[in-house]
């Protein structure tokens, strides 16, 4: 059994970095020819640059739409209190279980500021023009934090509950947690949209797509099906490297894309500030400085939001379908995506659990 | 589970929740769009299912969103009669939807054509009256040739129709706003004769001003020689428009519809 190389030169990124002697890929590497297994050495294509025409059509196959089994229903996070469950990585929990009541700091909202008084939705300062929503109920309350949470939605805005508190709840303090829970129910029946908290310290919230990892059409010109493959073509790339990517790692492979830094693409626009800024902002992507980086310099992590909407064992299928293989392929990573699944059937299982229960 | 939740957990189904979602992303959507979206829907969440008739589809989604003060409004353009759909929100002000989209001044700059729409005798606002205005724009200071630029942005967003130099109010933004518009402007707002809706353009009686909405005329006029103001009774001065006609619509997409897929749609 030959040793993998390190090849970080020639960049066979695909490459694992499991010391176990899992097979590395060169798919993206115009000069590597290393082959998934011994025994299928035509199932591996060498891809000359991106097509992205393929590229899409496996997004589209892969993720269409998301059923059920992908997105665990109900998953609920232990309390922070609690010992964690799950082995790394953010994982988002349902808000109905881990809001607490917080001292409500009237700190006033940037983005609501932005906008004109009359602009901010559900403003408890109803004016006397607006439609008559049943005053004085829990159900106006409710209504008004959906219209926001929607609204919020579509800004792709993240809220805190100090947001919540500004706009919608200011004399229901004490019954916010039976607002957010409702107001939450609503969002995922009608609209398949989850609010979940992603940020215990802030209490900040992020508004996440049930239906999957969809190709929003606001995302891009068309619909969405090019960002969406890039974003998963950055989410592989930060797997096989064991769940972290530099971002020398992450432009090795997009150069190899023509896509370069400062260098306006027709489809991205700019893809620094894309990756950078516009995934970090949604939360799909991590942007963070290595600790003791001498040049300081930045890694790649997944983002709650990713890791809410997709899985490993999707991104596995992905990436194999790019490369017209099969997850087993990549025997590390599919050891780590089954685990993964176990891990989150595992979670689905005792959030149905009325009681909390830690596992040492 | 609370009351209103029983029922949207009744009745929603993926297929709903994916129809919302992209109906709330384009904002506004033909009769034509709609439908493939809701063709979209059933295939990727449930593909083995019947699509359920259009109508029904929406009422069925619409007893949901009652709870919530939304809607999926139906509405008609004015200019030729076509069917749109847009989700509403009756509860707030309008111009919140647009605060996706725009910034503070932007918005400011809607606030005041909107103002010389209404005020102005055709519905049509020149675009110089607008651009004049920009000084007094709340928020950053905003140039006329910025402001040309933005006037182009809400027309591409269905917001404004631009014909000839002069902005009127797409049908999504009656749709989204003619409540805030009828409390808002109640001594300018126009309203038509036929269908009593807003009116913002349409054909007018010069002896009695009476209104209507060129789709009502066309449909109220039908094959009538001497059309004469239905209120007044003098005869009517203006042509009579040719507006969209779903029949003959549906007609030409059945016979299109054998040799590729349904995509019938006016102009």
């Amino acid at each position: 059994e030959p040793p993998i190389p390190e090849q970080r030169e020639s960049a066979p990124w695909f490459q694992s970095q499991d010391p176990e002697g899992s097979e590395g890929l060169g798919v993206w590497s115009r000069t590597s020819s290393a082959c998934c297994t011994r025994e299928q050495p035509d199932s591996c294509s060498e891809t000359q640059g991106l097509e992205v025409a393929h590229i899409s059509k496996a997004t589209e196959e892969t993720f269409p739409s998301f059923s059920h089994s992908l997105m665990p229903g109900n998953m609920k996070e232990t309390p922070a209190a609690e010992t964690p469950s799950t082995p790394e990585g953010p994982q988002s929990a349902c808000s109905s279980s881990t809001v607490t009541t917080t001292t409500s700091s009237s700190k006033s909202n940037e983005s609501s500021s932005r906008q004109e008084e009359e602009a901010i939705p559900a403003s408890s300062q109803s004016s006397p023009d607006t439609k008559d929503v049943p005053v004085g109920s829990l159900d106006e309350k409710v209504t008004l934090l959906v219209q926001f949470l929607l609204h919020k939605y579509q800004m792709k805005e993240p809220i805190t509950e100090a947001d919540m508190l500004d706009v919608v709840i200011k004399e229901y303090k004490d019954d916010i947690p039976e607002i957010l829970k409702r107001a939450s129910e609503h969002m995922e029946l009608v609209f398949g949209v989850d609010v979940k908290e992603v940020d215990p310290t802030s209490h900040s919230y992020a508004l996440v797509n049930k239906l999957g990892l969809t190709y929003d059409a606001r995302l891009s010109g068309d619909e969405g099906m090019p960002k969406t493959s890039l974003l998963l073509i950055i989410l592989g790339v930060i797997f096989m490297k064991g769940n972290r990517a530099t971002e020398e790692e992450i432009w090795e492979v997009l150069n190899m894309m023509d896509l370069h830094s400062g260098k306006e693409h027709f489809m991205f626009g700019e893809p620094r500030k894309f990756i950078t800024k516009d995934l970090v902002q949604q939360k799909y992507l991590e942007y963070c400085q290595v600790p003791d980086g001498d040049p300081p310099c930045y890694e790649f992590l997944w983002g709650p939001r990713a890791h809410a909407e997709t899985n490993k064992m999707k991104l596995l299928e992905f990436l194999s379908k790019i490369h017209e293989s099969d997850p087993r392929c990549f025997p590390s990573q599919y050891q780590e995506a089954l685990r993964d699944e176990a891990e989150r059937a595992r979670a689905r299982v005792f959030s149905n659990v009325p009681f909390n229960i830690t596992f040492h | 589970m609370h009351s209103s939740t029983r029922k949207a957990a009744a009745i929603m189904t993926d297929v709903h929740r994916r129809f919302l979602q992209l109906l709330m992303t384009h904002g506004v959507l033909e009769e034509w769009e709609i439908k493939r979206l809701q063709k979209h829907c059933y295939k990727v969440h449930d593909c083995n299912a019947t699509v359920e008739k259009l109508e029904d589809f929406i009422n069925n989604i619409n007893s949901v969103l009652e709870s919530l003060y939304i809607e999926i409004k139906k509405g008609v353009t004015e200019d030729d009669g076509r069917p749109i759909y847009a989700l509403v929100n009756l509860a707030t002000t309008p111009i919140s939807k647009m605060a996706t989209d725009f910034a503070e001044n932007e918005l400011d700059l809607f606030r005041k054509a909107l103002d010389l729409i209404m005020d102005s005798e055709t519905g049509f606002a020149s675009s110089t009256n607008i651009l004049n205005l920009v000084d007094q724009l709340k928020g950053k200071k905003m140039r006329k040739k910025e402001a040309e630029q933005v006037l182009q942005k809400f027309a591409q967003n269905k917001w404004l129709i631009e014909k000839e130099g002069e902005f009127t109010l797409h049908g999504r933004a009656i749709l989204e706003m003619e409540q805030y518009i009828r409390e808002t402007y109640p001594d300018s707002v126009k309203i038509c004769n036929i269908c009593h809706s807003l009116l913002i353009q349409g054909q007018s009686c010069e002896t009695c001003g009476i209104r209507m909405h060129l789709p009502c005329v066309a449909k109220y006029f039908k094959s009538n020689s001497e059309p004469r103001c239905p209120h007044c009774n003098d005869y009517w001065p203006h042509e009579i428009p040719e507006v969209f006609d779903p029949e003959k619509e549906r007609e030409a997409g059945i016979s299109k519809s054998n040799r590729r897929s349904l995509r019938s749609r006016q102009h």
